[in-house]
């Protein structure tokens, strides 16, 4: 049990980093990134190929995020002169190819197998010393990202993304680059993004290009949205609430006998469920962003 | 060459009817309704089942295409109607929370196993050196015919001018008098119906799986906007120039091309070649290929 409730601690802080990464393009800068798990994916395999490759990790997780900087770059400039649907769907295919090509790859990425055998980078001594250091370090670092996101949103940069959210014409007249805001808000949260993505591959020991899976940015998505969109304390709580139902719905299934499919229908059908019900009931979330009135 | 123009035509088949009903609904509701691909897939599954009970073929078309139809309305009064008032992206992502619904719900429900019709298997019929087969015959031309009768329907009748002139100006065709509501119903109905003949069709010739969805939503949303997102016949010539592309990607030697390095184009590369049309028609043409107007970007 113990282990278990350290699995979820792990994976939901891993997911929660990610979450809190979505949140400063889409909570404060109002940018519907569909392709969010790219950044993730890359920094995953960054880890995978340095492994491979026999690299130190020092190396090869800034490498994971200077890639992702630059398909954050790449992202930012598709979205010149796009509405924010459309962009949406561009990040969409740009994630899908990103998979395809570590779909196909086989000589770098290991093709559909993907890569295995990655160890975590420190040895404290047994299996479970390992997952306790680990997810404490997950824990560390996540109220660290989240504490640094949350100052960032209270300072001019974080106003400025807000602005151009609700009134990129008012942005525009007090002298903001819109484009510039935009790259910044990508290239930062592709980093910390990319940063988690290598966590996750430290974590499960391997990489493949399930993680890279749309689907998996939906996810990312309804914690987003469940939580609060542009609060990050109540984004970190939604992917919690999401994480659990992920790990306790296979749980559930060797409690009682119910087979793989239903399984994933649950799992699947309950996220989905409680996202309309959030975004019907609760727009903004469990736990809504709260905006800074001037009387 | 023949077999090129043939297999195009299919993969047109299989596309078109689900663009133009995603592109219909765009120009009414101003929204990429990323759940339309999952009504094909419920679609497909539906005809399977009806199909299985013992309905003749047409009957367990036509029942699915009112099903989703009204599925379509439902989900548009209940869902998409309130949560577009907050704008297009809380609509998206309504969109996304209902295709996880019906994906678990066909999940739980059928299982992750393909459904296949059990039809009669016939010969494929030879013609030059190209090979189709009846029902992909079938298939093109009813998708042929639909499109005939819905491009009568927009353009030669009232209910059409309506449709038009209300995707043009809302508020200007409401205030003339027209009744908004029963039009986006009924538009909505339409493409719902055509998401589901869609699918039914695309199982016929493979099966009807639960990531039938997925699978199609990118080169159905590159097909859209190739046209231009509500011009649905804008949607019908991008899914032949999708369609073209696959097929051109899947049979053509690259080996002539002295690269060495793509000596050959793997079958799982498809997908990419209209994602990458997709991503060069977004920055050159973001409005599609057919679009006039100047937008506020």
């Amino acid at each position: 049990m113990f282990d278990f409730l350290l699995h979820i601690i792990s994976i939901a802080g891993i997911y929660a980093l990610i979450a809190v990464g979505l949140n400063i393009q889409s909570g404060y800068a109002g940018l519907l990134n569909f392709g969010q798990i790219a950044f993730a994916g890359i920094g995953a395999y960054a880890v995978g190929i340095g492994a491979h490759l026999g690299c130190s990790p020092l190396l090869s997780i800034p490498a994971g995020m200077v890639l992702a900087m630059a398909v954050g770059l790449l992202m930012a400039g598709l979205g010149g002169k796009l509405a924010a649907d459309y962009w949406g769907i561009a990040t969409l295919a740009v994630a899908e190819i990103i998979r395809t090509l570590a779909f196909n790859e086989d000589w770098l990425t290991g093709g559909p197998q993907g890569i295995s055998g990655i160890v975590m980078p420190f040895d404290a001594g047994g299996q479970r010393a390992d997952n306790l250091l680990f997810a404490g370090v997950i824990m560390g670092l996540l109220a660290l990202a989240a504490i640094i996101s949350q100052r960032m949103s209270r300072r001019r940069f974080g106003r400025a993304l807000r602005l151009m959210r609700e009134q990129p014409q008012l942005a525009v007249c007090f002298g903001y680059q819109i484009p510039a805001l935009k790259r910044t808000a990508l290239v930062v949260s592709a980093a910390l993004t990319a940063f988690a993505g290598s966590l996750l591959a430290f974590y499960t020991g391997y990489v493949s290009p399930d993680y890279l899976l749309s689907s998996e940015s939906f996810i990312i998505w309804s914690m987003v949205m469940i939580g609060g969109l542009g609060n990050v304390y109540g984004v970190v709580a939604g992917a919690l609430l999401v994480q659990c139902l992920y790990s306790f719905i296979p749980f559930a299934k060797d409690l009682i006998d119910i087979n793989t499919d239903i399984a994933g229908a649950l799992r699947l059908g309950a996220v989905g469920a409680i996202l309309l019900a959030c975004l019907l009931g609760r727009p903004g979330g469990l736990f809504p962003e709260r905006l800074r009135k001037i009387p | 060459m023949l077999q090129f123009i043939l297999d195009t035509l299919i993969r047109t088949a299989d596309l078109a009817l689900i663009a133009v009903g995603l592109s219909l609904v765009y120009g009414l509701v101003k929204f990429p309704n990323i759940a339309h691909v999952q009504y094909a897939m419920i679609g497909a599954f539906i005809s399977g089942y009806l199909l299985r009970a013992g309905a003749p073929l047409w009957l367990a078309g036509v029942l699915s295409c009112a099903l989703i139809g009204l599925l379509a309305v439902l989900l548009h009064h209940l869902v998409f109607r309130r949560l577009l008032r907050s704008g297009p992206a809380h609509g998206m992502i309504g969109a996304l929370a209902v295709s996880m619904i019906l994906i678990a719900l066909v999940l739980g429900s059928a299982g992750s196993a393909p459904l296949t019709y059990a039809l009669t298997v016939s010969r494929a019929w030879a013609w030059g050196d190209a090979l189709i087969s009846p029902a992909q015959i079938g298939s093109i031309a009813i998708t042929g015919l639909l499109l005939m009768l819905f491009t009568l329907l927009l353009f030669k009748t009232s209910l059409g001018r309506s449709i038009r002139a209300l995707a043009g100006n809302r508020e200007l065709a409401a205030a003339s008098g027209l009744n908004a509501d029963a039009i986006t119903n009924g538009v909505n109905f339409l493409s719902g119906a055509l998401a589901a003949l869609g699918g039914t069709l695309l199982a016929m010739n493979t099966s009807a799986y639960v990531n039938q969805g997925n699978d199609l939503l990118l080169p159905i949303l590159a097909a859209a906007i190739l046209g231009g997102l509500g011009n649905p016949l804008g949607a019908v010539v991008g899914a032949l120039l999708i369609a073209a592309t696959e097929t051109l990607v899947i049979s053509f030697d690259f080996s002539g091309l002295s690269w060495g390095l793509f000596s050959f184009v793997p079958v799982t590369y498809i997908n990419a070649a209209s994602f990458i049309i997709l991503i060069i028609t977004l920055l050159l043409r973001p409005y599609g290929l057919f679009h006039r107007e100047v937008h506020r970007v």
